[in-house]
């Protein structure tokens, strides 16, 4: 079964929900598209941190013609990302259509040199697995997977949406200098950094100094400072912090008298299953605060909301 | 018995949280000046009946109330639960007009079971002067309700959140409040806020901005019923055609980690993200350091060497 309407057609889509999502996941990073056509790598879009512009000229731009050549596509991309500094962390992902690769000279070396350059390399393949795509994220420590149809292609793509674990050893960190800049009031008119036009209301004002741009996160166009809000750090937060793994509770266990299985769920306060009772499901307990939760709870909290309403709930006592 | 609502823009589902920190109520009762404040008492009164007028604006509106202390939260009452009687007995109608069944009764019985637990909880553990109450707990909660609901069968009813709070913020729930933002901003559910203390929140003021919500402190808190009429009663769809408080502004600077003082610039960790005020050597959460992992094997190495070298030469 091939993809409809076409095999372009499908990985723009897919494309254009990872955008999103990855901005949605990581607003602090940058992203850049790079197209092959005819065997030569151009640059679509640069590396940016606005969902919007890439979407955009990626909507604009859907031809396809010729060979592919991956020892191209990973030259630019390196060429690139020798410009992100190196507390970051740098990746490349190819969603690779075609049954081989065509090269100036060895592939092999460029896949040397992005092992060197501590890029992470994945490949999502929508033909056929190819030695090459395999060999060249095994060494880098990338993850190639293949679509079987749609449905599992928008699932691979979207499954690098989340940060990879930093190893500890590749790991540099430095203290970032960052401004915090506040909202403009409604009503004032000022001269944007970013359009060069005049605007009435909103914006932004680098706290260094005093340039109004539209948008955050961004880089002040004047004196080069990272702009961000509280809540772009805090959206991350949630990577450092996860919720423990929730356990299953067997309906015929003992408890120990000391408390009774609870007849609801403490999230959304639906019926739980009870040895003898007619509900059917399971029933989860949070390893932390032992309160009990039903599974669409579990999948909802783990997935999206990354609190566990139970310790939340519950204050601990200042010793 | 309640048939599954037919679709229609204005059926809503409003989950009202409600903070009971007794620590607040208290200090707000002692520090009050006179009629122009509301004590806990007459807050009730004006908040049960805007309860009872979402409930007869839409006979399919339902509402939740949860209730947030400085020790626990708990749903007080759903709507929902007193429809669909599971054990198949319907109580006969007279006895649903009986007063002591009403949603009002139901409400103040919870909020008397909550705080008696409230109290147990601290008479356990010694009364260290909490002063915070656990929004994070009741947006979680909120929001697994909010889910539960939308998993039902379509058509569903427009929820949203709305929030009463007087206690000031903790800084230490600053990410589970995050995390509770931005899942109902996915989820499209707009947080409410009305302050019923003397200071601002600014963690409910960028739930207001980001999840869409209105954002308000009444000048008037003896007049608290009407501007809930005026504003909070309305359902989402209708809320396009009406003049609602605007938003004067939203502080997005962050506070450092190290003296919670807001700042304009700072140093942001690149490991794990804590903001600092001033430049460091080592990130005091995660316990970085400037020196890489490797330079510091190295030096490790080196120093190991240097050790085996004069242990070699002794011996």
């Amino acid at each position: 079964m091939d993809f409809r309407p076409s095999r372009l057609a499908v990985v723009a889509n897919c494309v254009e929900a990872f955008i999103r999502e990855f901005f949605d996941q990581n607003p602090l990073s940058h992203l850049g598209i790079i197209t092959i056509r005819n065997g030569i790598a151009s640059r679509l879009t640069d590396l940016s941190g606005s969902p919007e512009a890439h979407i955009k000229v990626l909507r604009g731009n859907l031809e396809c013609a010729g060979d592919a050549s991956i020892q191209n596509a990973l030259d630019l991309s390196r060429s690139f990302l020798c410009q992100v500094p190196t507390y970051g962390h740098r990746e490349v992902m190819l969603i690779f259509s075609a049954l081989g690769t065509c090269d100036p000279g060895d592939v092999l070396e460029s896949v040397r040199n992005c092992k060197e350059e501590n890029i992470r390399c994945s490949v999502v393949g929508v033909a056929a697995e190819i030695y090459i795509c395999k060999l060249l994220c095994e060494k880098t420590g990338g993850i190639y997977s293949v679509a079987m149809n749609e449905a599992h292609l928008k699932e691979l793509v979207l499954e690098h949406v989340a940060p990879p674990p930093a190893l500890a050893e590749a790991a540099v960190a430095s203290l970032v200098k960052m401004g915090f800049p506040q909202r403009g009031a409604e009503g004032t008119i000022a001269l944007c950094a970013c359009h060069r036009e005049v605007k009435i209301g909103g914006g932004y004002t680098c706290p260094r100094c005093k340039a109004r741009v539209c948008e955050l996160p961004t880089e002040c166009f004047i004196c080069g400072l990272t702009l961000v809000s509280s809540p772009h750090l805090a959206r991350s937060y949630h990577h450092l912090f996860p919720v423990p793994v929730f356990e299953e509770v067997p309906l015929d266990a003992k408890f120990s008298g000391i408390q009774e299985l609870s007849k609801v769920c403490y999230g959304c306060q639906q019926l739980l299953p009870l040895a003898g009772s007619k509900v059917t499901g399971v029933r989860l307990v949070c390893p932390r605060c032992n309160k009990h939760f039903c599974f669409d709870c579990d999948v909802y909290i783990h997935e999206s909301l990354h609190n566990c309403p139970g310790c939340e709930s519950f204050c601990e006592p200042q010793t | 018995m309640a048939s599954t609502p037919t679709p229609a823009d204005d059926v809503s589902l409003v989950i009202v949280v409600v903070d009971v920190n007794p620590y607040f109520w208290v200090e707000k009762a002692n520090a009050s000046t006179g009629t122009s404040d509301i004590d806990f008492e007459q807050f009730l009164q004006h908040v049960l009946a805007f309860m009872n007028a979402i409930l007869l604006l839409n006979h399919m509106n339902y509402l939740a109330v949860i209730a947030t202390g400085s020790d626990s939260c708990s749903f007080l009452y759903e709507s929902l639960a007193g429809e669909s009687v599971s054990d198949g007995e319907g109580k006969p109608p007279s006895k649903r007009m009986n007063k002591h069944h009403t949603p009002s009764a139901k409400i103040v019985r919870g909020l008397k079971d909550f705080v008696s637990k409230e109290l147990a909880f601290k008479t356990e553990r010694k009364d260290n002067g909490k002063r915070y109450s656990l929004l994070s707990g009741s947006l979680s909660m909120a929001l697994c309700y909010v889910q539960r609901i939308l998993r039902q069968d379509p058509p569903h009813p427009h929820p949203r959140i709305l929030c009463f709070q007087g206690s000031p913020d903790a800084s230490q729930q600053y990410i589970a409040v995050m995390n509770a933002i931005f899942s109902a901003q996915r989820l499209m559910v707009p947080i409410d806020s009305c302050m019923v203390g003397s200071q601002h929140s600014a963690f409910l003021q960028q739930a207001a901005h980001i999840t869409g919500g209105i954002y308000m402190k009444p000048p008037h808190p003896e007049g608290l019923f009407e501007y809930l009429m005026m504003v909070f009663a309305t359902d989402l769809h209708s809320r396009r055609f009406l003049q609602l408080p605007r938003p004067t502004g939203v502080d997005f600077r962050a506070s450092c980690f190290c003296h919670k003082k807001t700042i304009d610039t700072g140093f942001v960790c690149s490991v794990c993200l804590s903001i600092f005020c001033k430049h460091h050597k080592e990130c005091s959460t995660c316990g970085y350091s400037q020196v890489s992992h490797h330079r510091k094997e190295a030096m490790i190495h080196q120093i190991f060497k240097q050790i085996l070298a004069k242990k070699w030469w002794k011996c």
